[in-house]
Formats: C-alpha cells, sequence, structure tokens
C-alpha cells in the first residue's frame, strides 16, 4: 500500500516538477529585456524618475505610465525619492538591467554624471528629461531653455519694477541644475538693470513652507520691495501667501517658475500680478517617446527644447483662463492638456 | 550683563589652560590637572582670581548656573543684532520670529525629554507632515471635522511616540534606528495614502492660532510657552521630573530603587510625538497652504536647539527652558542671517560657525567647572 502511495507521489511529483519547469522555460523565453512575440519587439525603458516626494513628481510619473502603454513600451520605474543620494544607486540598478534606453530625471548634475556615461559605455540610450548633467555624453537633453524659458519672465518683472528698486529674491536647490538654468536667465535680464538691487533670503530648496518664512522675515525686515523673484512654483506660492499674511494691501507683482493651479488661485483671489512659465511634468511624454525612438535606433536630437512646445512657455496676467476650478492647487497648469480628468481623478487632482 | 561677564571669565580660563606652561616656571597654571590647592606651587594673584571666580560662581544658585550660558549666548548676540541687524527689532520682524519660534520651539520642548532618556527622535518632522496631512484631507470640502482632525493630529502623534517608546525600551532597538524607521514608516503611509498628491486645503478657522494674537505675540507662542513652563515645572520639581533624570543618568540604578524605565521612556516618547503634533498643527495654521514636506528642517533644528540649550546626548543632563533659549538663539541666528541679505552660501557658513562656537563654549565652560 506503502509502496503503491510512493510510486503515485513519484509519478505527480515529476509531472508537477516538468510542468513547473516547462512554465519557467516558457517564461524565460518571454522575459529579459526585451521580448519579441510575433516579429514585434517589446522595448524595455528604464524610468529613473524623481521618485515619490512631491505632486510635480506624481504628475511626471503618471504621464510617463500613460505614454509607456500607448506606445507598447515596457517600463521600469526606478524610485529616487526625491533625493540625488537615493537616487544614484537605482541608476546602477538600472543600468544592470540592460534596458533599451534610460530616462534620467537627474536630481544630482554632477554625482549623476559617471553612472550616465557608464551607461553610454555600455550601448545604452540615455534620455536626460527636465535636468542635465555636468558632460554632453548622452544620447539626449529634453528641458525648457533659460532663455526661452525664464528671460520672458524676468523681462515683464523688470519693466514692472520701473527698472528700479528692491527686488525680493528666493532661490531653488543649489547644484540643481534646472535652479541653475533659471538663474541664468534671470541673471541675464537683471543685470542690465544696475538699479535692480537684489535682495537674496535664501533658498526654499523647492518647499512651500521654507518660502514662505523666508519670505516673512524679508517681508517684516521693513524693506520696501518693488518687485519679487522665486525659482519654483512652491517660492511663488510661498512668497504670496507670505505677502497675504502679512496684511500687505499692495503686493509686488511676482515672477517666477513652474505655475500650479494654487498659484493662479492665490493670484486672482488676491489680485497680485504674477507671470509663470507655464512647466507641467508633462515633459516624461516627450522623454518616453524620445527613448523610444532612440531605442528602435531612429536619429534623435542631441537637445529638445520644450519651451517650443505648446503647452509650455510664459504666461502672464490676467490669470482667468489658466485657473481650473475642478482641479486641486497641486495641478501644474498645462498637465490637464496630457491627462484627462479621470486620469487626473485617479491621482487625486481633482476637487 | 552678569551672564556676559561670566561667559568673557570662561573664555578667559579656557585661554589660560590651552596654553603651555613653561618647564622650570614658576608661573601659575590654570590647567584643571594641576589644580589650585596643590602645595607644590605657590599661590599667585591668577590663581586665586580663579577661586574666587569658581567659588563665586558656585554660590549662585545651581538652577541660574544650569542656565548661565544660553542666557549668556542670547544676551551676546541680542547685544550683536542691535548693532549689526537694527531691523530685527522692529515689531513686525519680532511677530514673525515669534510665529516661528512657537513651531520650533515645541518640537524642541519634546526633543529634550527624549535626549533626557538618552534617546533621540528623527520621526518629528515626518509627524508634523502627517499632522498637515490629517488637517488637509479632513477639512477638504468644509470644515465641520476640524476639532476631530485637531484630535487625530494628536492621537496620531502619541501614537508615532508610544511606538517609538516600545521600540527603544521593549525591543533595544537603537533610538536612532527605531525614529528613522518610523519617519519612513509615517512618509511612506503619506504617501501611499495621498499618492504623492496632498489635495486639500488648510482650514480657515484654524489659522488666526497662528497668524493672531495679543499685540505682536501669537496665540501660538503663548501655546509654547504654556506646555514650556508646565514641562519645566514638572522636571525641576516633579517626581516626573528626577525619574526622567535617573532614567537618563543611569536607567540600571533607576531600574534598582524601582523606576519603571519603559514607562519613562515611552512617556518620554510620546509627549515628544505629541509636541511634534501640536507643532505641525500650528506650523500647518501659520503656512496655510498644503506642503507635504512641511516638517522638513526640524529633526535637525530641534536637536541642534536642544545641543546648543546644553542638553546632553548621553541622557541625564540640560534643561527643557535652557533647550527653549537654544531654540531662540537659533531662530534669532537664521532669522539675522536672512535679514542680512548675506549670500545664502555663505549664510549657511555663517549659521554653522555660530553653531558651533555656542556648542564649543558651552562645553568649556563646563569644563572649567562653570556649570
Amino acid at each position: 500500500m506503502s509502496r503503491d502511495l510512493v510510486r503515485i507521489w513519484s509519478r505527480r511529483s515529476r509531472a508537477g516538477f516538468a510542468g513547473v519547469a516547462a512554465v519557467l522555460l516558457a517564461l524565460t523565453a518571454c522575459g529579459g529585456s526585451s521580448g519579441s512575440s510575433g516579429g514585434t519587439k517589446t522595448y524595455t525603458i528604464a524610468f529613473i524618475s524623481q521618485g515619490t516626494s512631491n505632486s510635480w513628481a506624481a504628475q511626471l510619473d503618471a504621464v510617463a505610465r500613460k505614454t509607456a502603454k500607448a506606445d507598447g513600451i515596457k517600463l521600469v520605474y526606478f524610485n529616487g525619492q526625491g533625493d540625488a543620494t537615493k537616487q544614484l544607486p537605482e541608476i546602477d540598478t538600472a543600468i544592470a538591467q540592460k534596458p533599451d534606453a534610460i530616462v534620467l530625471v537627474p536630481l544630482g548634475g554632477a554625482a549623476d554624471t559617471g553612472p550616465v556615461e557608464r551607461a553610454m559605455g555600455q550601448n545604452i540610450k540615455v534620455i536626460l528629461c527636465d535636468s542635465t548633467i555636468t558632460s554632453t555624453n548622452y544620447t539626449s537633453l529634453v528641458t525648457p531653455h533659460a532663455e526661452t524659458a525664464t528671460v520672458p519672465l524676468a523681462q515683464w518683472l523688470a519693466d514692472k519694477m520701473n527698472h528700479q528698486g528692491n527686488l525680493l529674491y528666493i532661490g531653488g536647490l543649489p547644484g540643481n541644475t534646472t535652479t541653475t538654468t533659471y538663474d541664468q536667465g534671470f541673471n541675464s535680464v537683471m543685470q542690465k538693470y544696475p538699479d535692480i538691487h537684489i535682495i537674496n533670503a535664501g533658498n526654499a530648496n523647492y518647499s512651500i513652507s521654507t518660502a514662505k518664512q523666508l519670505a516673512a522675515t524679508a517681508i517684516a525686515s521693513g524693506r520696501t520691495f518693488a518687485g519679487a523673484w522665486g525659482v519654483g512654483g512652491e517660492a511663488v506660492t510661498g512668497m504670496m501667501q507670505a505677502y497675504v499674511d502679512a496684511g500687505v494691501t499692495s503686493i509686488p507683482p511676482i515672477g517666477g517658475n513652474s505655475a500650479t493651479n494654487g498659484t493662479m488661485r492665490l493670484a486672482i483671489q488676491h489680485t497680485i500680478q504674477v507671470a509663470s512659465l507655464q512647466f507641467p511634468p508633462t515633459s516624461s511624454q516627450v522623454c518616453i517617446d524620445t527613448a523610444f525612438k532612440a531605442a528602435k535606433g531612429e536619429s534623435v536630437p542631441k537637445s529638445i527644447n520644450l519651451s517650443d512646445l505648446p503647452q509650455y512657455g510664459p504666461i502672464f496676467p490676467p490669470l482667468d483662463k489658466y485657473y481650473k476650478s475642478q482641479y486641486s492647487d497641486d495641478m501644474y497648469v498645462g498637465t490637464d492638456s496630457v491627462l484627462t480628468f479621470d486620469e487626473l481623478k485617479a491621482i487625486n487632482l481633482v476637487k | 550683563m552678569k551672564a556676559f561677564d561670566w561667559l568673557a571669565a570662561g573664555l578667559r580660563l579656557s585661554a589660560f589652560s590651552a596654553s603651555p606652561k613653561p618647564e622650570n616656571s614658576d608661573a601659575p597654571s590654570l590647567s584643571r590637572s594641576s589644580p589650585a590647592t596643590s602645595p607644590t606651587r605657590p599661590p599667585s594673584r591668577l590663581r586665586s582670581g580663579y577661586q574666587a571666580i569658581s567659588s563665586s560662581w558656585l554660590r549662585i544658585p545651581a538652577t541660574v548656573r544650569g542656565y548661565g550660558l544660553p542666557v549668556g549666548a542670547t544676551a551676546i548676540v541680542a547685544a550683536v543684532i542691535a548693532v549689526v541687524e537694527p531691523g530685527f527689532y522692529r515689531p513686525a520682524n519680532l511677530h514673525v520670529v515669534m510665529q516661528q519660534y512657537a513651531v520650533l520651539g515645541l518640537v524642541t520642548i519634546g526633543q529634550v525629554l527624549v535626549l533626557l532618556v538618552s534617546g533621540i527622535d528623527l520621526s518629528v518632522g515626518a509627524v508634523m507632515n502627517a499632522a498637515l496631512i490629517v488637517i488637509a484631507l479632513m477639512n477638504h470640502y468644509n470644515e465641520n471635522l476640524l476639532l476631530l482632525s485637531l484630535v487625530l493630529c494628536i492621537l496620531l502623534g502619541a501614537g508615532v511616540g508610544v511606538t517609538n517608546g516600545l521600540l527603544v525600551s521593549l525591543r533595544d532597538v537603537p533610538p536612532f534606528a527605531a525614529t528613522l524607521g518610523m519617519t519612513a514608516c509615517v512618509q511612506g503611509a503619506i504617501l501611499v495614502y495621498t499618492l504623492g498628491i496632498p489635495a486639500g486645503n488648510i482650514p480657515a478657522a484654524l489659522r488666526p492660532v497662528a497668524l493672531d494674537g495679543i499685540g505682536i505675540v501669537p496665540y501660538s507662542l503663548l501655546i509654547c510657552l504654556a506646555i514650556g513652563l508646565i514641562v519645566v515645572a514638572f522636571l525641576s520639581r516633579g517626581t516626573y521630573g528626577r525619574m526622567i533624570y535617573a532614567v537618563g543618568r543611569s536607567p540600571e540604578v533607576a531600574r534598582r530603587v524601582g523606576i519603571s524605565t519603559t514607562t519613562v521612556r515611552v512617556s518620554a516618547y510620546t509627549l515628544c510625538g505629541i509636541f511634534a503634533a501640536l507643532a505641525g498643527i500650528i506650523l500647518s495654521a501659520y503656512i496655510g497652504y498644503v506642503d507635504p514636506a512641511i516638517g522638513g528642517t526640524y529633526n535637525l533644528q530641534s536637536i541642534a536647539a536642544a545641543v546648543v540649550g546644553g542638553v546632553s546626548f548621553v541622557g541625564g543632563e540640560g534643561k527643557p527652558a535652557g533647550a527653549l533659549i537654544g531654540a531662540l538663539f537659533l531662530l534669532a541666528l537664521l532669522n539675522v542671517t536672512t535679514l542680512s541679505s548675506l549670500n545664502p552660501f555663505a549664510q549657511l557658513i555663517v549659521q554653522g560657525v555660530v553653531m558651533l562656537v555656542a556648542v564649543s563654549l558651552f562645553h568649556l565652560v563646563k569644563r572649567g567647572s562653570f556649570a
């Protein structure tokens, strides 16, 4: 009896193992960095994002996933957690997977240079998204250009200030190439006007809370500001909130980058003259599309200027047409040009 | 002014201690390794000066002595500020300083309690972020749930604190690792719940807590000072305070005399969590905008304020009032560097150097028997 049982069990075990082996073999055949079925290759793109850190990154990721789905790409997501040091090992892990292309949102221009060059050395196409590195050894750079992105805004502010007076400045994130790019455009305008005195209140590191505290201190110092400039939508929002809370009745014109729905709301609600850059986190659409083309062997431009695209560009008062009351403050102006109402709802952007 | 004198005396003594003594010289030494009472050394004017200063210092009540350096440092800073950046004393600026101090002060009080039991809490920033998210999401459409959301924030802070305390006390997880792990858990929970996009808004009814007040003194500062006074009273006079210090100085001895070290540690972490939640509520009221990274710098700032205020990392040493003065010192420093319009990079250097000097001075004075 027991021998029969052993025999039956052995037979079943052998059959089971054979089945598992067959499934594993089939999976192996279908897997790998790029699979092919019926002659159509599925390209694998590693998306090394800024990662779970803020609403900008969340919208960037949502657009990337949507684009990858539409292109039929296998998108492997790597989470930078909003920190250059945490992003570095993610880049190395991505390179080790041997994807067909990498889309990187660089958080540390200098730090990311080595890994990007290693990837290029292994014939992996690297698309830099929104920010750059300290080398030109990459496949393509997708970013707004300082001149086209920032100069019109800075010029608007200088004109509003009649080219004189104190200007309250709150910076972005030191070392971040996007911050540097915006600063270059801003400085290229302001250096033409020696009567504009820039009062640097510090770096807000793209934090509304820090920007508000810095601006509140600067406003309370008793200086009169003829204008204000913030690197990043967070700095602009923090400055507006500080002016409103300080009870200042005539708030000076404010210029800055990355307009959010909340920026528009505050500006309209408190009648503040704000010029901002419409720079939605939809750049990942262009980045993924470019990576797809590069992976297929098509030629891609070394540099793609986002500012040439319709959803990017400076926006000036009146701002009513940019504010969408059905969406939350966190939506960047222009994101709804790529994501539908339902897709925005799925990521908490609908009120 | 008294404190200023003592600080100057401390500096002079430190300078003497550091200078090498020439061989075969009868020159007096003020090094602690050669006591002034040594029979092999003839008395000198300097040594007797040291003795006089030391004995005068020791005649000052211990409570007053403990606050000597923070008060002295703050007095110096106040005097320097008056010269360098008189705009600091404008009522509008003092109002801003008080608004910001209320937040840092509350977090620092909690951090002191944890530091006193040989711990450290790196999750205060995460609790502050979580408090903001709770308030923003619960009051998304109307403000009917404001009170409930505030209660939930406090409970959340207490929950995080209890968990930290239990991990440290019962599971022997190092405080650094336990609270850092808790930070990751809380931040992760926030991201999972909000998908990285914290919709909602800060209710208008909450904002007067930070924006309004009596004269230029915001209500938030009154809350902070009231809590600070209660904690100071409990730590300096009550049984609970004695237990906190006992557990921080020697958990083994505390256990032998019948103190439940677990209860004391858990209570310290719990209070720290509650105060962090309160600080998160007040900061939300002050900022008035949903910023999920609102508590970003408060972990390190609260620790820095406590250390500048004389609280030791090894536990059982330091006073909450000193830490509150340390917080004021730190905030005044940040405020003045912002007002100065220095290059932001230079601002960081100035802040770092001044803090290092302040902490070094504290330890020099301590080594010179001045604390």
